[in-house]
């Protein structure tokens, strides 16, 4: 009788140490993501992993250069008049998935889909300066604006569909169809998605692992290959002491902030958040906290954009002058300033909030952290409910960012000044660089922004995040892009097979 | 000897908890520096993610795992000892009512009760030991329930009838004395019950507060670093083990003492 269960207990155990077998030599190449993506539709897609995956599978009109500039990517473009833009499809990359080739007509059916109210694309508004579409023969295109906005190529960074499918109704956010590198293979169980990169038949497959030390882990032991961000510094550290890994790091565009709400009795006063900003190691945080992961940052965009500031003077780290400050605004150790910083329940954002929290009782100031789970806190943040929270900027290309974030008439729902700020000089300013049709003016009037909003602090700038990318040895050619795109895998190989 | 053991640990629980604020910690001390730094002469239990001792951040969390166990199982043995005797010894309508809504309670996960209940009032651990509170009084009042209704046709119930006594005063002198043995055991496990429940809402965030201290956010923070400083988990993990496996094993006892078919 014995005998039987140990030898059941040792066919269990084959099978189960069987079913845990690493290093799967199929040739496929695993990438191990924070989150699946959501949505294949660039129509609709708003989430960083979905959009990372769909500039794979789509091709767009109009790229981005390392400062931010609009480029040509399968189309080139002249200004015709100032409300008349000409994009002439270029040869390279007009193959569809489905054999069909990429004409002007779909250029027009993707952006008229865009524009349809009944579509429900939450990248409407971005586009909502086009007045009509119309085709030339079958690679040109001309876009009529309402009103001048010499943004606007900028704003066509978003994949081109067949006007066919369009038409058809096809399910293109589970079932993609693109001109890009990579074609859709299969999304063979939640959240497991495979994709297929033409020129060489390889297969890629984007696993979603949320816990960093699991996806350590799978990377350690080759169940993934390679995997990008969202890893704790301490971790990255552990990884540079292994031997079959490889890192790459290169600074980012990410800018993580701590906002205020302009409309709440305390953090109103220009002499708090001075304080605040006073308060704030960033220094000791970006080295002790992110590992030297981090640049320090003074405004939205980086100093290498083409809008971007350069020499803005940050606030020093000095208590005593943030101390100053609170007493000026009438509080003192005896009365001291209580506020409430409401984040979420990612533990990263946690651990800033407790550090700051800190740093902040050391001027006087008694903060209380509340964090929510994400909805209650970005409903919150959206409803204005808060006096401070921090978050971050992904993915920021264009200077029309500021309006949307910065301008009175911005505020949610209409835009995303979740803090209320109004400033009729900050209005005038982006009014301005708006309707200036030169960039370098455009860029003058978006520095003085910049410094402008700097000195009245509805933001504290905090720093913009390294990108980091993380692979096994058999990984090679992965070149990580500024803005963290998946871009590099139309080059990758996999080799030592 | 092993009675010893376990009832030595929760004597160091309860007096490290009611003491432990009186002891020159410094829980909430941020040292950049030492992030993750292992355990040493300085700091015997090591660093966390911000560099804060551990072993200090262990006694505070003791202390708040201790509270929430005492308030809520105190809340929920006075409400559901008094809901389920009044409902059995009224009988009728009261009864049923009380014996749907405990159905209602019983069909639906405790601890995902909780967590909903927790979630909606928002993050903090008052709001913790209300939803706990709030599923927590259903085991008692069943328990109560049987019992009462096991006894109230006593003679000594009858004769107090007889007498003329109210149904407050029958409830309090004739029926809780005799229930009292299983509700303290029950309360016993439900001590163990609430510790494991505090760290599983702490360890999803909606337990206490940054900067306080509690063991599941212990563990909640420290998961994240289990390949770099897995005591960050391993402590705060053994002492929910230890209290837990004391209180139960101290209540199997209790039980078998109680119990007059084992005595």
């Amino acid at each position: 009788m014995n005998c039987i269960r140990y030898l059941l207990l040792s066919i269990c155990l084959v099978l189960v140490l069987s079913a845990c077998s690493s290093d799967a030599p199929d040739g496929v190449i695993r990438m191990g993501l924070t989150t699946a993506p959501t949505n294949l539709d660039p129509r609709f897609a708003t989430d960083a992993v979905s959009s990372r995956i769909n500039r794979l599978i789509y091709r767009r009109l109009v790229e981005f250069d390392a400062t931010g500039m609009p480029v040509p990517s399968i189309a080139s473009w002249t200004q015709v008049t100032p409300t008349h833009y000409r994009f002439t499809l270029q040869d390279q990359g007009r193959s569809y998935h489905h054999k069909k080739q990429l004409f002007a007509e779909d250029v027009k059916a993707t952006f008229d889909s865009i524009l349809d109210p009944a579509t429900g694309s939450p990248h409407r508004s971005t586009v909502e300066v086009i007045q009509r579409i119309a085709t030339q023969g079958n690679s040109q295109v001309d876009f009529y604006l309402k009103h001048p906005d010499s943004l606007f190529p900028g704003y066509l960074s978003i994949g081109i569909l067949p006007a066919d499918l369009i038409m058809q109704g096809h399910p293109f956010s589970t079932k993609p169809v693109g001109s890009g590198p990579f074609s859709f293979h299969s999304w063979p169980q939640e959240g497991v998605l495979r994709l297929t990169r033409i020129r060489d038949n390889r297969q890629f497959e984007f696993l979603p692992v949320p816990d960093p030390s699991v996806r350590i882990l799978k990377l350690l032991r080759g169940e993934i290959d390679m995997l990008q961000n969202d890893l704790p510094p301490e971790l990255l550290s552990y990884l540079a002491g292994k031997t079959g890994v490889s890192i790459q790091q290169r600074p980012g565009n990410n800018f993580s902030y701590l906002g205020f709400n302009l409309q709440d009795r305390f953090t109103s006063q220009p002499d708090i958040r001075r304080a605040i900003a006073h308060g704030i190691d960033r220094e000791a945080i970006i080295r002790h906290f992110l590992k030297d992961g981090a640049k320090p940052a003074q405004a939205l965009l980086p100093p290498h954009h083409w809008a971007g500031a350069k020499g803005l003077k940050p606030y020093r780290f000095d208590q005593q002058l943030a101390r100053e400050l609170l007493q000026q605004a009438g509080f003192s150790r005896q009365s001291p300033l209580r506020l409430v910083y409401k984040t979420s329940t990612d533990p990263f954002r946690v651990r800033l909030a407790t550090l700051i929290q800190s740093q902040l009782s050391q001027i006087g100031i008694e903060m209380e952290v509340n964090s929510h789970d994400w909805g209650t806190f970005y409903s919150d943040v959206k409803a204005g409910r808060f006096q401070l929270y921090s978050l971050a900027w992904v993915g920021v290309k264009t200077p029309d960012i500021f309006r949307y974030v910065f301008h009175s008439a911005s505020v949610p729902p209409g835009g995303a000044n979740r803090g209320r700020y109004s400033s009729k000089v900050v209005d005038s300013i982006i009014d301005q660089a708006e309707s200036s049709a030169d960039f370098t003016h455009k860029a003058l009037h978006y520095q003085q922004l910049q410094k402008q909003l700097l000195a009245d602090l509805p933001y504290i700038p905090l720093w913009y995040e390294d990108h980091i990318f993380v692979s096994r040895d058999t990984i090679t050619g992965y070149n990580l892009a500024a803005d963290g795109n998946y871009d590099g895998l139309a080059q990758v190989q996999l080799n030592n097979q | 000897m092993r009675h010893k053991l376990f009832a030595s640990i929760l004597l160091l629980w309860l007096l490290v908890s009611v003491f432990g604020p009186l002891l020159p910690l410094t829980p909430d001390q941020i040292d950049l520096p030492n992030i993750l730094a292992g355990p040493g002469i300085e700091h015997l239990l090591g660093n966390d993610e911000l560099g804060r001792p551990v072993l200090d951040r262990l006694i505070m969390g003791a202390q708040t795992s201790f509270l929430v166990a005492i308030w809520v199982v105190a809340i929920s043995a006075v409400c559901g000892t008094m809901l389920g005797a009044f409902a059995a010894y009224s009988g009728g309508i009261m009864d049923l009512l009380l014996v749907r809504i405990i159905d209602v309670f019983l069909a639906f996960p405790g601890i995902l009760l909780a967590i909903a209940l927790a979630g909606v009032m928002g993050p903090g651990i008052d709001n913790v030991i209300i939803a706990l509170s709030i599923v927590g009084w259903v085991g008692y009042a069943r328990l109560a329930r049987a019992q009462v209704l096991s006894l109230k046709h006593r003679d000594h119930i009858s004769a107090a009838i007889a007498l003329g006594q109210g149904r407050i005063p029958i409830v309090r002198k004739h029926l809780l004395p005799l229930i009292a043995a299983p509700l303290i055991i029950e309360a016993t496990f439900g001590v163990a019950g609430i510790v494991i429940a505090e760290a599983g809402l702490s360890f999803l965030g909606l337990g206490v507060q940054p900067p306080a201290a509690s063991w599941g956010s212990m563990i909640r923070d420290g998961a994240r670093y289990m390949l770099v400083a897995p005591h960050l988990v391993l402590a705060p993990g053994a002492c929910i083990m230890l209290v837990v496996l004391s209180i139960n094993l101290l209540g199997d006892n209790l039980r078998d003492r109680l119990d007059v078919r084992i005595g």
